[in-house]
C-alpha cells in the first residue's frame, strides 16, 4: 500500500489528502461520532453543575446580609434571624472532627504504607477501608448514636465530632498511604543506609516528601465533612440556640440547619437555607483551592 | 578461616578473590544470596583491601550489585531477600544476626546509583547522618558540614546556599551532596553502585577524581557498567557473570592478561 502511494512519507504528514486515501471512512465517521457523543455529554455535566451553581449564587446572595453572620436562627414563625449558631457550631464540629481523625488517619496510613506493604492483615486493613470510604454516612451516625448518644442519654457535639472523623479517617488512611508509596523507594534505601532506623527513616525523610500529599488529604477531608449531614442528625443533631461551651445537648450546624430549612414552610427560613447552602459550597471550594495551592507549590519546589 | 577457604576455592582454578600479602578490610567468604527463591550469588569469595578502590564489573544481572548490597545489609529491608555465609569487617561477621544493622550502615556508607537528595537543605542533607548517632554543639555540625563538603568537592559552590533546599541543585551536585552526606558521618568504607551512570561526563569525571581522593581515607568498592571507569580508578577488579565471581585481581592484570576466557570476552567487548 505505501508502495503505491507516490508521495514521501515526510510530505504525506502536512497534507490531509494523501492521509485520506488511507482511512475506511467508517472509521472516520465513528471517530466524529465518538467525539460528538463525548462533548454531548460534557455539556449535559457542566450544564447541571452550572445550572446547581448559578441557583446557588443567585438565591443564595439575594438571602446574603450581615444578620446572617450575626444573628442566631429563628425559631418557628419569627421574622429575621441568621445562622451565626450553626456557622459557629459547624465550624467546632469539623475541626473536632479532623483534630480526632488526622492523627488516626495518617499513622494508620502510614502503617500500610510503610510497615505492612505486603502483609495480609494489611491487605484486609485496606479492603475494610475501602469499605468504609464508601460507608452510607447515615449508618455512621447511627452507629456513634448508639455508641455515644444512647449511653449518655443526651446529643452532644462530642458524638458529632467524633461521628464526622469517622467519615474523614479512611479518607486520610487512603492518601496517606497513596502519598507515601509514591515516595520513590530510593529515598527509603539512602536514609537506611546512613544508619537511620525505620522511625527515623519515616519521621524524617518519608514524611518530609510526602508532607504535602498528606496536608493535601487531610484538607479534602475536611472539605467532605464540613458538608456533611447524615451523620449529624443522629449526634449533634441541631436546634436554635447557641450550644453550651460543654457541647452537651444538640449543637447547631450549618448542614442539618440548610436541611430542616429548606423543608420548611416559612419564607424566612428557607432563605436561610440558601444562605448556608452558599457558605458551605464556597467553604469547600475555598478548602480544594487552598488543597490544589499545596499541591502546586510542592511541584514547583 | 583464609586457609579454610582457600582450600575450598582451589578446585575452581586459581583462587579469585584472595590477594596475597594486603590487609583485607572487607573478607566475603563462601556467600550465597537468594531473592526469593532464586539464587543470585553463589559461593563469592573475595577480599577488599583497605584504602584502595576495587571495582565490580559484569554484565546486567550478573550479581554486582547484589554483593554490594550485602556490605551494608540494604537488602534486609526486603523480608525476601537473605545471605548466608560470612563477610568479616575488620574481622567481625557482620551477617550475624546479632549484628546492629544502623550501626554497621554508620561504618559502610553507600551512594547510590540516583542522587537521593531528602527533602530538606543542603546544610541538613549532609548534618542527618550525623545527627543521627552524635549530640554536637551547632558550631561542631558547621564544622563537620564544611569539612565533608570539602572533601566531596561541592563547599565552593554551595557555601552561600547551604539553607537552599538540596533538590535545587544540579544533578552531578546531587550526587555529591549524597557522598558528602555519607562521608559526614565518618565511615571506613563507602559503596558505590554505579555513582555516575545518571550523570553527564562532566560530573562524572568530578566524581572519578573525588573518588580517587576519598581513597586515601576510607576503602572503597564500586559497582560499574563501565569497563573504562573501572580501569581508571579503580587498583582492583572482580568479573562478576551470572552471580558468579569469575576473576579477581589487580585491575591492570585483568583488563591486560585476564586468566579466563569469560573475562577477555567481556573485557574485550565481545559480550556483555
Amino acid at each position: 500500500m505505501a508502495v503505491s502511494t507516490p508521495v514521501l512519507p515526510a510530505a504525506m504528514a502536512g497534507e490531509p489528502a494523501g492521509a485520506r486515501r488511507r482511512v475506511r471512512p467508517g472509521r472516520r465517521v465513528a471517530d466524529r461520532a465518538l467525539k460528538l457523543v463525548s462533548a454531548v455529554f460534557t455539556a449535559v455535566g457542566v450544564f447541571a453543575l452550572g445550572w446547581i451553581l448559578l441557583m446557588l449564587l443567585w438565591r443564595g446572595f439575594s438571602a446574603l446580609g450581615p444578620s446572617v453572620f450575626t444573628s442566631i436562627t429563628p425559631g418557628p414563625g419569627s421574622a429575621g434571624g441568621g445562622l451565626a449558631n450553626a456557622m459557629v457550631g459547624s465550624l467546632v464540629l469539623t475541626v473536632l472532627g479532623i483534630v480526632v481523625a488526622t492523627p488516626i488517619g495518617v499513622l494508620a496510613g502510614t502503617y500500610l504504607g510503610e510497615y505492612a506493604r505486603v502483609s495480609k492483615l494489611a491487605s484486609l486493613v485496606r479492603f475494610i477501608n475501602d469499605v468504609l470510604l464508601s460507608a452510607p454516612s447515615i449508618l455512621i451516625g447511627l452507629f456513634v448514636y448508639v455508641l455515644l448518644v444512647a449511653p449518655f442519654g443526651s446529643y452532644s457535639g462530642w458524638a458529632g465530632g467524633v461521628a464526622l472523623a469517622i467519615i474523614a479517617v479512611p479518607v486520610i488512611v487512603r492518601t496517606t498511604e497513596d502519598m507515601l508509596r509514591l515516595v520513590p523507594n530510593g529515598l527509603r534505601e539512602a536514609a537506611a543506609a546512613l544508619g537511620a532506623p525505620q522511625s527515623k527513616v519515616i519521621t524524617l525523610v518519608t514524611w518530609r516528601a510526602a508532607r504535602s500529599g498528606i496536608m493535601t488529604g487531610i484538607i479534602l477531608a475536611t472539605a467532605r465533612i464540613a458538608g456533611e449531614t447524615a451523620p449529624l442528625l443522629f449526634t449533634a443533631l441541631n436546634n436554635n440556640f447557641w450550644f453550651s461551651p460543654s457541647l452537651v445537648g444538640g449543637v447547631s450546624n450549618l448542614p442539618v440547619t440548610i436541611y430542616q430549612f429548606a423543608l420548611s414552610p416559612y419564607q424566612n427560613w428557607q432563605e436561610l437555607a440558601w444562605a448556608g447552602a452558599l457558605i458551605i459550597t464556597m467553604t469547600i471550594l475555598g478548602l480544594s483551592v487552598v488543597a490544589r495551592f499545596v499541591i502546586r507549590k510542592e511541584v514547583a519546589r | 578461616m583464609n586457609a579454610v577457604s582457600s582450600m575450598v576455592h582451589l578446585d575452581r582454578g586459581g583462587r579469585p578473590g584472595t590477594n596475597e600479602g594486603a590487609p583485607a578490610r572487607i573478607s566475603v567468604r563462601n556467600l550465597d544470596f537468594y531473592y526469593g527463591d532464586f539464587h543470585s550469588l553463589k559461593n563469592i569469595t573475595i577480599d577488599f583491601k583497605d584504602r584502595h578502590v576495587t571495582a565490580l564489573i559484569g554484565p546486567s544481572g550478573c550479581g554486582k550489585s547484589t554483593l554490594l548490597r550485602c556490605f551494608n545489609r540494604i537488602y534486609s529491608l526486603y523480608p525476601d531477600q537473605r545471605a548466608t555465609g560470612e563477610i568479616l569487617l575488620d574481622g567481625r561477621n557482620i551477617l550475624a544476626p546479632n549484628v546492629d544493622v544502623n550501626e554497621l550502615r554508620s561504618r559502610v556508607g553507600m551512594v547510590f546509583q540516583k542522587p537521593t537528595p531528602f527533602p530538606m537543605s543542603i546544610y541538613d542533607n549532609v548534618a542527618f547522618g550525623v545527627r543521627l548517632y552524635e549530640k554536637l554543639p551547632k558550631a561542631e555540625v558547621d564544622a563537620r558540614v564544611e569539612s565533608a563538603l570539602r572533601r566531596a568537592a561541592l563547599w565552593d559552590e554551595v557555601k552561600d546556599k547551604l539553607r537552599q533546599p538540596g533538590l535545587g541543585l544540579s544533578g552531578g551536585q546531587q550526587q555529591r551532596l549524597c557522598i558528602a552526606r555519607t562521608v559526614a558521618q565518618g565511615p571506613e568504607v563507602i559503596l558505590f553502585d554505579e555513582p555516575t551512570s545518571a550523570l553527564d561526563p562532566i560530573s562524572t569525571g568530578k566524581i572519578e577524581e573525588l573518588i580517587e581522593h576519598l581513597r586515601t581515607e576510607f576503602t572503597i568498592v564500586i559497582v560499574t557498567h563501565n569497563m573504562q571507569q573501572a580501569a581508571r580508578i579503580s587498583q582492583y577488579t572482580g568479573f562478576m557473570y551470572l552471580g558468579e565471581l569469575v576473576e579477581f585481581g589487580a585491575t591492570n592484570n585483568l583488563f591486560m592478561n585476564p586468566v579466563k576466557k569469560q573475562t577477555h570476552d567481556y573485557v574485550t567487548g565481545r559480550f556483555g
